[in-house]
């Protein structure tokens, strides 16, 4: 038997005595919410059988890179206050999300649909853990919003 | 002729959640979190993935005794055959954090029935099979198919019969699986392409079973969570 | 405790072109258990990161396969890839599983894979 660190114990305590209960909404993304139209309408509405909006697939790539640089590290999932570096503070570990993104969906977006779900969970994930805020998304998102509609 | 070419429908209109989607991964890259390129070979790569090759190759598995053998014995190897490297299609050259390379197919016989959940996370084989599922990700398949993988089963409209056994493969460490279903009656003679058609992604995955004629995944309910027994 | 050294090169430059488990074969040495062996699975404190489900703790069940070698998921979770072990996959009875379910069928079963160190000899 491999000798355990007693840390891991502390730490294994602290992974299971945490909850989202603390977790409150974020307004920018209730409104997202209320707002949104979902794929399913939008392509009622256009005559489109796409099942996935496109982009599923980009969202999935962006979990995927916050797993861990694939380039340059792997596997990283320590607990954040367990990272040394600021690059390691980064990385949101796929276990750790997809915990996450139940706990959030469950409480929070129960009522929206797949993949609409997956990425209002991953926006609160990242406003949560202070990867930016909900001003500076607000922003970022009207700018693109004119940057689209302009075009 | 120019009929034919008439533009696909498209949805014309940006929703919220379109862009909040470009919001978030343009503020990860600015924050540093990981780069525009990176992300971009990732994303073309994802594009090119489906359950495509994983179809072929059961099909090439019913057709050629020796193939099948390769297939049990080294499902990476046998995926070479169907155009997937495991280890080199992949932009890192190596795998991921949640794609290893290490395929497993699990063959069923009359007897043996083969169904794949992850119940710790939604691992899956992506490299052969492309994006899972909704209903593969949700907590209540996960939850539920260790413990009642008949229920669970008939709830997809796969009744399996009392003497045939159920083996659920919990994917939890770096073998991913794809299930061999039994060839069906009424395909013999068929051609590689002919079979393929049939083996659908929910065949894959082991919760359908391939049939003649049927060659789309039927429409999934999803339900909420429910709370398991605790054990 | 002094804090690991986290080597952000050494897992690439191993597993390119090779892949991951690949990379690892040969280095767990003589493996402890043979297909058809009957095992339990051992009910070590959970530690902060592990890939052995709660529901197989304390389970018997059969060796089906040696699948690959590899670290430990609760070692290469801190990237500590010194100690490789052979991963074997398991099948396990549903009726040892949910020995409370009436609705568990006998020849049901459950197939996972687990490392060396989670098994004990029956």
């Amino acid at each position: 038997m491999a000798e355990i660190n007693p840390k891991y114990f502390e730490l294994d305590k602290e992974m299971r005595d945490r909850d989202l209960d603390e977790s409150t909404p974020v307004s920018l993304l209730e409104d997202v919410k209320g707002k949104g139209r979902v794929w399913d309408d939008l392509c009622e509405q256009y005559g489109v059988d796409n099942p996935d909006p496109p982009w599923r697939i980009t969202l999935e790539a962006t979990c995927d890179m916050l797993a861990g640089g694939y380039w340059e590290t792997f596997n990283v999932c320590k607990p954040k206050e367990e990272r040394d570096s600021e690059e390691e503070q980064k990385h949101l570990d796929a276990v750790e999300r997809r915990w996450e993104e139940d706990q959030l969906v469950n409480k929070y977006y129960d009522e929206v649909p797949f993949p609409e779900r997956q990425l209002l969970a991953l926006a609160h994930t990242l406003i949560r853990r202070g990867l930016f805020d909900e001003e500076e998304l607000a922003r970022r998102m009207e700018e693109i919003d004119r940057r689209l509609n302009s075009a | 002729m120019a009929e034919k070419h008439k533009p696909a429908p498209m949805v014309d209109e940006v929703s919220e959640f379109e862009v909040l989607e470009i919001a978030v991964r343009e503020l990860a890259i600015e924050k540093g979190l990981f780069t525009a390129e990176d992300h971009q070979r990732w994303t073309e790569y994802m594009h090119t993935l489906g359950p495509l090759p994983a179809a072929r190759l059961v099909a090439k598995a019913w057709l050629d005794p020796e193939f099948k053998k390769l297939a049990v014995e080294d499902g990476v190897k046998a995926s070479l055959e169907v155009g997937i490297d495991w280890v080199n299609s992949m932009p890192t050259h190596f795998g991921t954090p949640s794609d290893y390379c290490n395929l497993r197919v699990l063959e069923d016989t009359p007897k043996l029935k083969h169904v794949v959940v992850c119940t710790l996370c939604s691992c899956y084989p992506r490299p052969i099979l492309g994006q899972s599922p909704e209903w593969y990700r949700t907590p209540n398949y996960r939850r539920r198919l260790v413990r009642w993988p008949r229920q669970v089963l008939a709830e997809f409209g796969l009744q399996v019969p009392e003497d045939v056994e159920v083996r659920v493969e919990d994917s939890n460490q770096k073998s991913r699986f794809i299930v061999l279903p039994v060839r069906p009656e009424g395909t013999e003679g068929w051609s590689e392409d002919q079979l393929a058609e049939i083996v659908t992604r929910d065949c894959l995955i082991g919760v359908a079973v391939p049939k003649p004629g049927k060659t789309a995944n039927d429409p999934r309910p999803v339900r909420p969570a429910v709370n398991p027994y605790h054990h | 405790m002094s804090k690991p050294h986290y080597d952000r090169e050494h897992h690439v430059k191993k597993a390119t072109g090779i892949g991951d488990p690949q990379c690892f074969k040969g280095e767990a040495g003589a493996p402890k258990f043979k297909v058809g062996d009957k095992v339990r699975i051992r009910d070590l404190p959970d530690i902060f990161y592990t890939r052995t489900q709660v529901y197989t703790r304390g389970v018997p069940a059969t060796v089906a396969q040696l699948v690959y070698e590899s670290p430990a998921p609760e070692d290469e979770a801190w990237d500590n890839t010194d100690k490789v072990v052979w991963f074997y996959s398991l099948v396990f009875k549903q009726k040892d599983l949910w020995p409370d379910y009436p609705d568990a069928f006998a020849n049901d079963t459950v197939e996972t894979e687990l490392p060396e160190r989670w098994l004990e000899p029956l």
